[in-house]
């Protein structure tokens, strides 16, 4: 859910976006990290871990913990909670090594 | 890229370090991986205390907008959404604007890099709605995002209990907070009992056994002294502390010691807050955790540090000034965080352990 009305800085949601997850619209507002905007849709489940394929979401929102991985307008790895959303934005969920290292690791 | 003074963290000790060269007519260029300055100051909604003698009382975001618009009077270069990769073989900074690297040749590189919130363990404690307090605060007063609906907060400390309030006061049900120890631990004693009075349970001597949820966190036990209780919730803030964020100090090959009261392994540093490496200085939660006026006073010393070495300032006024900012921390600073500060400058000058330096 967005916070329409916050008790402290009041209405403070700027300009509304949609941004797509797994090619499904939802809106967003340009202020918003892309971590955040899907947790305001209800998706936590940002992606899943290398090695145990357990699931990860946002953990620490300062772009330390990486737990928030994502794949953003076609580029691998990006920390989703250091990235803010954009009109248009094409989203998914980080559920594999990124590209480039596949490349590395054929050669 | 030339700059006389590299600042590397653009929070509240970087920002106060750059006003106090900047205004002194040095070139400065400020280094965050963030797309704003004000550091963690931006998302805190709480007022803040104490603060310095020169700044009446106010919130965190309007202590980030006050220094924002000082430094903007100033020969201040932001490079916001850049990180510091490394260093060069000449000392240059490279840094990284996501894209390409280009390196940044400073005389003085003041290091405020701040601090990382640390995890409580648990079995799932990965899962998906559980997350650190500072992240619930940010998606509440940066991102204007609900985490969750029902909540519980691991740990009692002040800011715990401040973002408890936070989550509150947008409606989020918190169901308990849960702390290890046999008493909350937040100084405020006003907030626990605000807390208290709003219905919120605190089990002491308590910790979460197990978290489960399928694809994000639906439900925990809790281990009471005498039973386990099962709640459902989707988020769990926990509180862990927090540690000096080190990678800079490590590329630069600066000496540590440990200190307890400032947050575990800390570079070392001597009281004009220059580390062993003659031309880096230190400030904020990277020299110690502490509060925001403290972390203030920390960027003033290492400002003015720096404005002496690079004759922007002469050595008496240096010194009679950083003589009274350091008065002012010890009036300032939580009396442990203060004395821990004290015996870790006394191990810089004459260290008692020869072992405490591991670089
Ligand atoms: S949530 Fe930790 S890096 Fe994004």
């Amino acid at each position: 859910m967005h916070i329409e009305k916050h008790p402290v800085l009041g209405r403070q949601l700027h300009t509304p976006v949609t941004i797509y997850f797994n090619d499904q619209p939802y809106q967003a507002y340009t202020q918003q990290s892309v971590a955040a905007a899907l947790m305001a849709n209800e998706i936590k489940k940002l992606g899943v871990s290398r090695k145990l394929v357990q699931s990860r979401g946002l953990f620490c929102s300062r772009g330390r913990c990486c737990s928030c991985y994502m794949t953003i307008d076609g580029e691998d790895h990006v920390r989703s909670c250091m990235t803010e959303v954009e009109d248009g934005m094409r989203i998914y969920p980080n559920m594999d090594d990124p590209e480039v290292r596949r490349e590395i690791d054929e050669d | 890229m030339k700059t006389d003074v590299l600042i590397i963290g653009g929070g509240p000790a970087g920002l106060s370090a750059a006003i106090e060269t900047a205004s002194r007519g040095l070139d400065v260029t400020i280094v965050d991986e963030a797309s704003k300055l004000g550091g963690q100051l931006n998302q805190q909604t709480q007022a803040l205390r104490p603060l310095p003698s020169v700044h009446e009382p106010m919130r965190g975001f309007e202590l980030a907008d006050k220094l924002i618009e000082q430094v903007k009077g100033f020969n201040v270069r932001p490079l916001l959404n850049h990180r510091v990769v490394g260093f060069y073989a000449d000392g240059s900074a490279g840094i990284t604007d996501e894209e390409n690297v280009f390196p940044v040749k400073a005389k003085k590189i003041i290091v405020a890099s701040g601090a990382a919130e640390k995890a409580v363990a648990f079995p799932k404690w990965t899962l998906p709605g559980i997350m650190t307090i500072g992240a619930a605060q940010t998606l509440i007063n940066r991102d204007f995002v609900m985490p969750g609906r029902e909540a519980v907060i691991v740990g009692s400390s002040d800011f715990a209990m401040e973002t408890a309030i936070q989550l509150m006061d947008v409606g989020i049900r918190v169901k308990a907070i849960i702390e290890k120890q046999n008493g909350a631990l937040a100084k405020e004693q006003e907030k626990v009992s605000e807390l208290s009075r709003n219905g919120i349970p605190f089990y002491f001597n308590s910790f979460i056994r197990e978290a489960r949820g399928n694809g994000q966190v639906a439900q925990i036990d809790i281990e009471l002294p005498d039973e386990v209780i099962t709640l459902n919730v989707d988020l769990i803030c926990m509180d862990g502390g927090r540690a000096p964020i080190l990678d800079v100090f490590y590329q630069l090959g600066c000496s540590f010691g440990f200190q307890e009261e400032l947050g575990g392994w800390v570079p070392q540093y001597s009281n004009t807050f220059q580390t062993d490496r003659e031309d880096v200085f230190i400030a904020g939660n990277a020299a110690g955790i502490s509060t925001q006026g403290p972390l203030l006073l920390t960027g003033m010393i290492a400002g003015i540090s720096v404005s002496e070495e690079l004759q922007a300032i002469s050595p008496a006024e240096a010194n009679e000034i950083r003589d009274a900012i350091w008065k002012e921390l010890g009036l300032l600073e939580c009396k442990e965080v203060y004395t821990g500060r004290v015996k870790h400058l006394e191990n810089f000058t004459s260290p008692v352990l020869k072992d405490q330096f591991i670089s």
